[in-house]
């Protein structure tokens, strides 16, 4: 049997935005921009909008703790019938990184948030979870990274 | 900070229903326009809440926590929401998170005010 030829991924894009709360939304256009000729439905690119603007909301927030002076870095890349964006923040190591990954283990419950059970916040994850096709999360030392996969059909 | 703008204008449409027109940005940064045309809503005697999203440019989860703060808030007091306007997309957002079996979902202003 042959090997199923996989074609290398194409670098889109490679940018850094300052830690900002509101700078999702210039990773957002950055990134619509970047994937334009791949020509995705209205759809799926909705869905990227969301989130990329989520991931880089988590990695503002979370990941560098609203530190203009740490970099988001945002790579995207087309990799045959792909799209992949890599998002990297530097809360690989950090006490507040661990402690956000646990709490963003707990499925949001619309019933338990109506109730008090719940904070009412907290879709995030969970937004990007079911939008996606497929994501990572890697470590190296302190850089943290989402690689979010989506399908471009 | 985040440079947020959200726009939420309240009309009252019959005499026991309000709509609030929403436009532009629907965030955590939202809060205060939000809370405020509830509580206007509230003084004008609403016993049921439309949302009118058909000039929401941009929602995130921080737009969602909002929604399920005010749907708090409006349970608690008995009003039932109801809203319009939202593209597929956010359509697809509230089916995900379920919002859409708090807040009654129509095509348009006349389906809802008559629902």
């Amino acid at each position: 049997m042959s090997p199923v030829a996989c074609p290398a991924p194409r670098r889109l894009a490679h940018f850094t935005l300052p830690s900002v709360p509101g700078n999702e939304r210039a990773a957002i256009a950055q990134v619509c921009d970047s994937v334009a000729g791949l020509n995705l439905p209205r759809g799926r690119l909705e869905r990227l909008k969301t989130v990329v603007g989520e991931a880089t909301m988590n990695a503002i927030e979370h990941g560098n703790g609203n530190r203009p002076d740490l970099a988001v870095d945002i790579e995207v890349f087309a990799a045959g019938a792909e799209v992949i964006v890599a998002i990297t923040d530097r809360g690989g190591c950090s006490d507040a990184g661990r402690l956000d990954e646990r709490a963003r283990g707990e499925v949001p419950d619309l019933a338990r948030k109506l109730s008090g059970d719940q904070e009412p916040a907290g879709w995030g994850l969970f937004l990007i979870r079911h939008m996606v096709d497929g994501m990572e999360v890697t470590t190296s030392g302190e850089r943290r990274t989402v690689r979010l996969t989506m399908r471009t059909q | 900070m985040e440079n947020s703008v959200t726009c939420a204008q309240v009309r009252k449409a019959d005499g026991l229903t309000s709509v609030i027109d929403i436009s532009g940005d629907v965030t955590a940064a939202s809060e205060p326009a939000l809370m405020s045309a509830y509580e206007q809503a509230e003084q004008q005697g609403a016993r049921r809440l439309v949302l009118n999203f058909t000039g929401l440019e941009y929602m995130n989860s921080g737009g969602i926590g909002m929604l399920v703060t005010l749907l708090v808030r409006a349970n608690r007091h008995r009003q039932p929401l109801a809203a319009y306007g939202l593209s597929a997309h956010y359509r697809e957002i509230f089916e995900l998170t379920r919002l859409d079996e708090a807040i009654t979902i129509y095509d348009d202003e006349r389906s809802a005010l008559a629902g």
